[in-house]
């Protein structure tokens, strides 16, 4: 029988950094499930002007619960289009509104969500966001469209989508609702699947707006989007450090979408044999998998070369598959074993999620188990002993005990946050004031400074005796508790080193997300494609609500 | 105005920590006031005024010396590093009782007790000049709210609890003491520099592409 992979060998970034979006990932439990209940869509509302400017409400009714985005379509000056947290003003600005909204409550988001983080929203709503044009492709479709023409399908795959998201805000931010209170809806209990369903609405929103620019410019001229090209529109998103220091700030969840991953390959790899069809199927969509890379571009110099040895891997495991027909005893173990002696963790990973795919019975279940609600893990066992404690902190952080944290290339960055609009920053510890305000993302220094002390301690004293006398090391005693019962909580990288890249620990949740097309603007910051090749709304059936994410070859 | 109970967390932890208490103290004054204001006892004024009361800076004055009958400080006890350590000798504060003598804002002791009875799945009682708490760790049953000093408070495993109203969603701290919570957070925020505001997020300030 096969076993779980190590969590020293998952945790690690570069392997995070190369995750891939699977049946688990987010955006598919959603589109799965709306489907499956056959859930119905429609626009109540589409009051845009001419230029733009307006609001519309598109609304989501599932078995028992409505939701409705609520969306301000904005005239935005071109100097004021930043992707930034430090932004004021944007193209467009959404909310999820929990139910139908009545005239009364859009007039209320109305001086509200156009503010963003300036602004107060309720209980009732349940997510805001916000999101920018692509400047280039938005002229080209809204000029291509008005003249009577279809835009150019490569200008197309070179963005991929005609806004991007800068910001989705969920879980109580901005006033909106406690992520506890929508928990218990079957439909809300998977993770983020409000913030996903504001995208997805999002991105039916964004076609009916360069459809009606259209129409305003050309009048009778315009035409409306052909439906295989707004097929390939996604949703993009900017995401900045934000994001990066969740997946730190969250052991248990994170720990529970890792878990989850990493049980579905195994339950995978203890598949004794593969029927035809299981085998036909993963060979269909590794060709479309292949489809899919080739349409992924980045100008970042470390994504060029990831995408190099991706690249490379896919002629490797193209020549492997054709001289092994997956017709033995537990071919995907025995495949899987194979690739991690054969591949990059690009081409590593890229097929460990491809190999769920014929498995949706033994897979998908697993989505359930990927929320927290464990809420006794924040409390701390005072009476584990000192000795046990150390072990813990042992199997997570092994790697880091040894490791000089005075030696600047160890310690060099710090996280902290900014008094402008608090956004979230990564600075160079010994060049900027900065240490002062330092957040306490670095686990691994801290484990280690913990482990220090607590060597000078009678193995069998209980915890609690120590943290009387060490309360400054309370963070890292919890954290080395949480990570008994999730045992992926931990990143086995250090945070703080002068060449961490966090945009691997954006990776690790976007992919998650189900995110696509990952194309890093820097070391901290990466653009994505979301619900790319998805159908849109009104026409999601239960035919096309799972694979939509692999391409289909245009003939 | 309401907040969500997740902003007071956020808030509880950032002025807990702008205050001078360890991180790991910041995230136990955050769920302590959250599990607080869930059932809907102003746990926003109690650890403001506790803040303003600046004991962080000589924490170990404000702990208790040692786990016996009767927990003391030197000085004023502190709600969140003996309410820490009361859940941490969960076993023994259920076994023996407490007592604990001079404690500033002793609302802000009760998420901790809760934490106790929660581990040990007993039900603890908490004295306190004329006032009777009690909780099973979920639940929490209090007669009036608890005075902002006590001389002494007692835990000790007791009593039941019966139903309560829902737990509350929202806060709606007084708006003075939510800015007091700003001030003190706002003392984690790194000042904006032209270095920082360049590079620090690592995208450029405009998107027009």
């Amino acid at each position: 029988m096969a076993e779980l992979r190590a969590p020293d060998d998952v945790m690690r970034l570069s392997r995070l950094g190369s995750f891939h979006q699977c049946r688990l990932s987010f955006m598919r439990q959603l589109t799965r499930r709306m489907a499956a209940e056959n859930w119905q869509f429609s626009r109540p509302v589409f009051e845009i002007d001419d230029k733009g400017v307006g609001h519309a409400v598109y609304t989501a009714k599932g078995p028992e619960h409505a939701y409705s985005l609520v969306v301000f379509a904005h005239d935005l000056p071109p100097e004021m289009r930043s992707d930034r947290v430090i932004a004021t003003a944007w193209d467009s600005t959404f909310t999820l509104f929990d139910g139908v909204p009545s005239a009364d409550d859009i007039k209320r988001l109305s001086k509200n969500v156009p503010l963003q983080e300036a602004g107060r929203v309720s209980e009732r709503e349940i997510s805001v966001s916000r999101a920018n044009r692509s400047v280039r492709l938005w002229e080209h479709f809204v000029d291509a469209l008005s003249q009577g023409r279809q835009p150019d399908a490569d200008k197309l795959a070179s963005v991929g989508y005609l806004m991007r998201t800068t910001a989705v805000y969920g879980s109580g931010k901005l006033g909106a609702a406690d992520r506890e209170v929508i928990a218990n809806r079957p439909e809300m209990q998977s993770p983020f699947q409000a913030e996903m369903l504001s995208v997805y609405l999002t991105r039916w929103f964004v076609r009916d707006l360069v459809e009606h620019m259209a129409r305003t410019r050309g009048g009778d001229k315009a035409v409306p989007l052909d439906p295989e090209l707004a097929l390939q529109l996604g949703i993009g998103n900017s995401t900045g450090l934000g994001m990066a220091p969740y997946i730190v700030n969250h052991p248990v969840l994170f720990n529970n979408w890792v878990a989850a991953r990493e049980n579905a390959i195994l339950r995978v790899r203890n598949v004794v044999t593969a029927t035809p069809e299981e085998i036909a199927q993963f060979h269909e969509l590794w060709e479309r998998s292949r489809l899919l890379v080739s349409r992924w571009h980045s100008e970042h110099s470390l994504q060029i070369e990831k995408l190099a040895q991706l690249r490379q891997d896919l002629e490797v495991l193209e020549s492997h598959l054709a001289d092994n027909d997956l017709s033995g005893e537990y071919p995907w173990d025995t495949l899987l074993t194979w690739s991690a002696g054969a591949l990059g963790e690009e081409g590593q990973e890229m097929l460990a999620s491809l190999v769920l795919e014929p498995y949706g019975d033994l897979v998908d279940a697993l989505g359930s188990d990927m929320s927290d609600s464990n809420s006794d893990a924040f409390i701390i066992d005072g009476a584990m002993s000192i000795g046990q404690l150390q072990e813990q902190i042992r199997t997570s952080f092994g790697w880091a005990l040894d490791l000089d944290w005075d030696a600047h290339q160890n310690c060099a960055r710090a996280w902290y946050v900014s008094e402008e609009k608090l956004e979230p920053r990564l600075g160079e510890r010994f060049e900027e004031p900065i240490a002062d305000y330092e957040q306490p993302l670095a686990p691994a220094r801290d484990a280690a400074a913990a482990f220090a002390d607590l060597s000078k301690w009678d193995d069998a004293a209980p915890i609690a005796d120590f943290l009387m006398k060490h309360p400054e090391h309370r963070h890292t005693i919890r954290r080395a508790q949480i990570a008994v019962k999730a045992p992926y909580g931990e990143l086995r990288s250090n945070t703080i080193s002068s060449d961490v890249m966090p945009i691997d620990m954006l990776r690790a949740k976007l992919s998650f997300f189900g995110a696509i097309h990952f194309d890093p603007r820097s070391d901290r910051w990466v653009r994505i494609c979301m619900y790319y090749g998805a159908p849109y709304p009104q026409d999601l059936s239960p035919a096309n609500a799972d694979l939509w994410v692999y391409p289909e070859r245009v003939s | 105005m309401s907040f969500a109970l997740n902003e007071v967390e956020a808030l509880a932890k950032r002025a807990s920590r702008g205050a001078g208490y360890s991180w790991g103290l910041a995230e136990e004054a955050a769920k302590a006031t959250r599990w607080l204001c869930a059932r809907h006892l102003d746990g926003c004024a109690a650890l403001g005024a506790l803040l303003e009361a600046n004991l962080a800076e000589s924490l170990r004055d404000h702990m208790p010396v040692a786990i016996g009958k009767n927990w003391q400080g030197a000085t004023l006890l502190c709600p969140l590093s003996t309410g820490a350590t009361l859940s941490d000798f969960a076993v023994q504060v259920v076994r023996n009782s407490a007592v604990l003598e001079d404690v500033i804002q002793p609302t802000l002791i009760l998420p901790f007790v809760a934490y106790a009875a929660r581990q040990t799945a007993t039900c603890l009682v908490v004295t306190c000049g004329g006032t009777e708490a009690t909780t099973d760790g979920f639940f929490l049953n209090i007669s009036k709210p608890f005075p902002k000093h006590a001389a002494k408070l007692t835990v000790r495993a007791h009593g039941t609890v019966s139903g309560q109203p829902p737990l509350a969603s929202r806060a709606s701290p007084a708006p003075e003491v939510w800015a007091t919570l700003n001030r003190f957070a706002h003392r984690t925020y790194a000042p904006a520099t032209e270095q920082s505001r360049m590079l620090g997020a690592g995208a450029g300030l405009s998107d027009n592409d």
